[in-house]
């Protein structure tokens, strides 16, 4: 059967070495087999993909199959591919076309997504929406041209199978000279792992608040939360009383925690410690993608700056920084150079600091430098319910000067006509009354752009901390041109009950969202929820409003919403058919929000319904 | 504060049993959301006029570009399974008290139990609730309540519900029940307490009213201490009952859990329960004893 797997070699004119990142990260690196049965003893570790090449002859084979892995040392049923979780790296080459057959041996319906990839709509590997899944038993075979390249990812959209580790990387070397220049490249896939039934998790959501919060204001933190503060007790007492009037957890940043999850760096956990092999001086490129289901991670490495040259597989104008955000789905690359022969940490500790995923940059294998103490979990404060308008809040952009002109922007025919204006967009917008329904607990009271705000718990460690308002697109993308047409999108959701949708709605209640083909529209997304939702459009880019031009603003799969946002993005309608259009966080998807957009000749006609 | 101006005001009426009203809305000066076009909104205010030619990309094989605006503009097959799984219903159920009541002095112990558990989706659930108490000293005697509701999500944070109850006591060889229509009020007041306001209409026409409230204290992730408080009012005497107008008894009790797992905490507690008003003197008529102070161990358990 290997022999099915066996990828022929990479085109020899490319002057780069692939390391495998399997070979990068070996048992040397963790002595810890450890108190485990003989039957654990036997089992083969997770993280150990291998790689494969899509858009060579004959094509590649992906298999599907339930399998038992060491994951973190501890035995864990995985769906695996190819044998391992992640699944292996998958390398395309712009300008040809990728062959992959994938083979479902698992005892239920799956899919694979090629997340951030443009391809007909029947490819895209969406059950219900671009396909009707793949069957168990059966092999569905992909088949589509690679018009782009950058580094991206793929994974199930069946079910809550990522949970249990359907997904890998997928990079595309471009068909020209690649503007960023490195020495050596390394995988980084972050993910989230848990021993759990997803399927128990998401019950557990449901059911019960704040199942997995074990960092919860309690009468024990009060004096931590003195101290971190610098609040008195009665000040500590009075502001916890104002969340707890409005019935909120201001520590609810995750959902989903290190009270179930085991966090992953390319399949190995913290104390496997991967080893990304690099010598003094060389420009090593990491290409980041957080594959997890549920989880942000805050990405370092102390010590070194980072430079941040791509951002959802586009060429960015380099950014220098010394830690990343990454929302569930998005990919970044970065430059790291080690200054000697020393070894470095590459930290990714999670947004609630529950946990961290951690990898060394060293010379060899087997060193490791200091693990860096995790910070205090971040709390969130009244700027993510919109409570800043008169506060100078850092990271409000525009002036107030600007108020005037916002308002009347926001006044200007709405919807028809001619064209939306491109630059100095309205920075704020108060929250009408329509509340969304039981299905909303809609906390913003205004919705404000955000995009100097690096996130909660972020930006107050004295080092530089990238932001969307940094990122710019290193050339002009195609399509640019100023929308005809915008919408409001309102993200919603009910914590306490554990519903998420948008504009108040789950996708079984809502209507397919037209798009109008050749169409450039705007979608201001108006984050009512205290979460952060990472939303992903299938199909087309998103150009993301990130305060630059026409020109520089970037463009990208998946944008992070934060709690009381108003962010912006503009589409060109360019891929017929139906798409998903969704938050990528597992659950919350899982839980309605989810839209189905569909790309049509006209926009007339009466609300087609999504669950038909 | 912003849950000011869409709090609800809960106003349990005797009598008819309960009603809800929100709160009038203020209208904002500024331009809001409110003036800003949904998908469908920003559909409908579009002009048709041609849009500019974009580059045509790969289409699925053997379809042309009109065959996929075309069926874009359709539902997807039946035959294909929903992308999201968004109506899945869920079952559930918490014993929230199976406790040993410790009477004070000669007091017999009791056996006290609660338990509630829902079906169905986010909006629409069947809720059940059970709770009982029985002694096994001395004459054996006890007595159950158990509602059977229909649930409905109509705010973020509160349910309505409308369903039937029956109720059992029994001492020695003796035996009653009734029945009786239901509707309660249950959801999570500002400063998160859980409140649970039901109304009953006996099937001999007697109104009675019941309010729960409860709260939890978090001393560390795990401990937790939860006061809590039930009363009982009646809407007439109902003899038989043992029951006066008015305010009939109070429970006020304290309870300390450790948080094992979410699901699963074993617990120590005081309970003082006191008949009330013209109920207390129907009880002392009687020689009974009109209050109690119970120490408490249990255990609160999920499925």
């Amino acid at each position: 059967m290997s022999d099915d797997f066996e990828a022929p070699p990479i085109d020899p004119i490319t002057r780069r070495r692939f390391l495998v990142t399997a070979g990068a990260a070996s048992l040397a690196g963790s002595g810890l087999v450890g108190p485990l049965g003989a039957f654990a003893a036997g089992l083969p570790r997770a993280g150990d993909p291998g790689e494969l090449v899509a858009t060579a002859p004959g094509g590649i084979d992906l298999t599907l199959e339930h399998r038992d892995l060491l994951v973190g040392g501890s035995p864990g049923r995985a769906i695996a591919i190819n044998g391992s979780i992640p699944g292996p790296v998958i390398r395309m080459r712009e300008g040809e076309e990728a062959l992959i057959r994938v083979h479902n041996r698992l005892p239920e319906s799956t899919s694979i997504h090629w997340h951030g990839i443009l391809l007909p709509f029947d490819m895209d590997g969406v059950p219900g929406i671009s396909f009707p899944g793949i069957p168990p038993g059966s092999t569905f075979t992909y088949r589509f041209p690679v018009r782009q390249n950058g580094t991206y990812w793929y994974h199930s959209h069946t079910g809550l199978q990522e949970q249990l580790g359907h997904y890998g990387q997928l990079i595309v070397e471009p068909a020209d000279r690649d503007p960023v220049d490195f020495d050596v490249e390394h995988s980084v896939v972050l993910s989230d792992w848990t021993f759990e039934d997803p399927h128990r998790v998401l019950r557990k959501l449901k059911t019960m608040e704040g199942y997995f919060n074990f960092q919860r204001p309690t009468l024990a933190n009060l004096d931590d939360q003195m101290h971190a503060t610098g609040m008195s007790l009665r000040e500590v007492i009075s502001k916890r009383l104002a969340w707890d009037r409005m019935r909120m957890d201001p520590t609810d940043i995750a959902d989903v925690t290190g009270a179930t999850y085991t966090y992953l760096m390319n399949g190995r956990a913290a104390h496997e410690n991967p080893t990304f092999p690099a010598q003094p001086g060389q420009r090593v490129r990491l290409r980041i993608v957080n594959a997890s289901t549920m989880t942000f991670y805050d990405v370092r490495v102390p010590g070194l700056p980072m430079t941040v040259v791509q951002a959802d597989g586009q060429n960015i104008r380099p950014v220098e920084t010394d830690e990343l955000r990454i929302a569930v789905a998005e990919t970044y690359d970065v430059i790291v150079t080690l200054p000697d022969a020393g070894a470095y940490t590459l930290f990714a500790e999670t947004m609630d600091r529950s946990g961290f995923a951690r990898g060394t940059l060293a010379p060899r294998e087997g060193m490791s430098a200091a693990v860096p103490e995790q910070r205090r979990r971040p709390m969130l404060t009244m700027a993510d319910m919109g409570m800043m308008m008169h506060g100078g809040m850092a990271g409000m952009e525009g002036g107030s000067g600007d108020e005037h002109h916002a308002h009347a922007a926001s006044h200007r025919p709405l919807a028809s006509g001619g064209e939306l204006p491109t630059e100095n967009l309205i920075d704020r917008i108060e929250h009408g009354p329509a509340r969304h329904g039981p299905e909303s607990i809609t906390m913003a009271q205004t919705a404000y752009r955000r995009l100097d705000y690096p996130g909660a718990g972020l930006g107050e460690d004295g080092w530089r901390v990238l932001t969307y308002g940094q990122l710019r697109a290193l050339d002009r993308p195609y399509g640019r041109r100023p929308p005809s047409r915008q919408f409001d999108l309102h993200l919603t959701g009910n914590m306490h009950k554990y519903v998420w949708g948008f504009d108040g709605r789950k996708w079984s209640d809502s209507d397919v969202i037209r798009f109008r083909y050749g169409e450039r529209l705007r979608i201001n997304m108006i984050n009512d929820t205290m979460m952060s939702h990472p939303i992903h459009l299938h199909g087309m880019w998103m150009d993301l409003y990130a305060g630059g031009t026409l020109e520089t603003n970037p463009r990208k799969h998946t944008v992070i919403v934060q709690p009381a946002e108003l962010l912006t993005v503009d589409i060109t309608a360019d891929a017929p058919g139906q798409w998903a259009f969704h938050c990528h966080l597992l659950y919350h998807m899982e839980a309605g929000m989810f839209r189905t957009v569909a790309v049509v000749r006209s926009l007339g006609g009466g609300p087609i319904r999504a669950d038909a | 504060m912003p849950t000011r101006d869409r709090s609800l005001v809960l106003v349990p009426i005797l009598v008819a049993g309960l009603t809800l009203t929100a709160a009038a809305q203020d209208a904002p000066d500024l331009p809001t959301t409110a003036d800003r076009p949904g998908h469908r909104e920003s559909a409908e205010q579009h002009d048709e006029a041609p849009p500019p030619e974009v580059e045509t990309p790969p289409l699925p094989e053997g379809m042309t570009l009109d065959e996929v605006l075309e069926r874009a503009a359709s539902p997807p097959p039946a035959a294909w399974p929903d992308p999201v799984p968004d109506t899945r219903p869920y079952v559930f159920a918490f014993v929230e008290q199976l406790e040993w009541r410790f009477g004070a002095d000669d007091a017999p112990d009791h056996l006290g139990w609660e338990a509630w558990g829902w079906a169905g989706g986010d909006i629409n659930k069947l809720w059940w609730k059970h709770e009982g108490e029985a002694v096994f000293a001395g004459s054996d005697r006890g007595e159950t309540e158990t509602d059977l509701l229909y649930s409905r999500l109509v705010t973020p944070f509160w349910s309505v519900q409308a369903g039937a109850q029956y109720a059992n006591e029994w001492h020695g060889g003796e035996y009653e029940d009734r029945v009786s229509a239901a509707v309660a009020l249950q959801g999570l007041v500002p400063y998160k307490i859980e409140l649970d306001a039901s109304g009953y209409l006996s099937e001999d026409g007697d109104v009675t009213v019941e309010l729960e409230a409860e709260y939890d204290v978090r001393i560390t992730q795990r401990l937790v201490v939860q006061p809590r408080l039930e009363a009982g009012i009646a809407a007439q005497d109902i003899p038989e009952r043992r029951l006066a107008s008015g305010f009939t008894d109070v429970a006020l009790d304290l309870r300390l859990r450790y948080e094992l797992r979410r699901e699963l905490a074993p617990y120590l507690g005081i309970r003082y329960d006191t008949l009330l008003g013209d109920t207390a003197d129907l009880a002392e008529a009687a020689s009974e004893t009109t209050d109690n102070l119970r120490v408490l161990a249990g255990l609160r358990f999920a499925f």
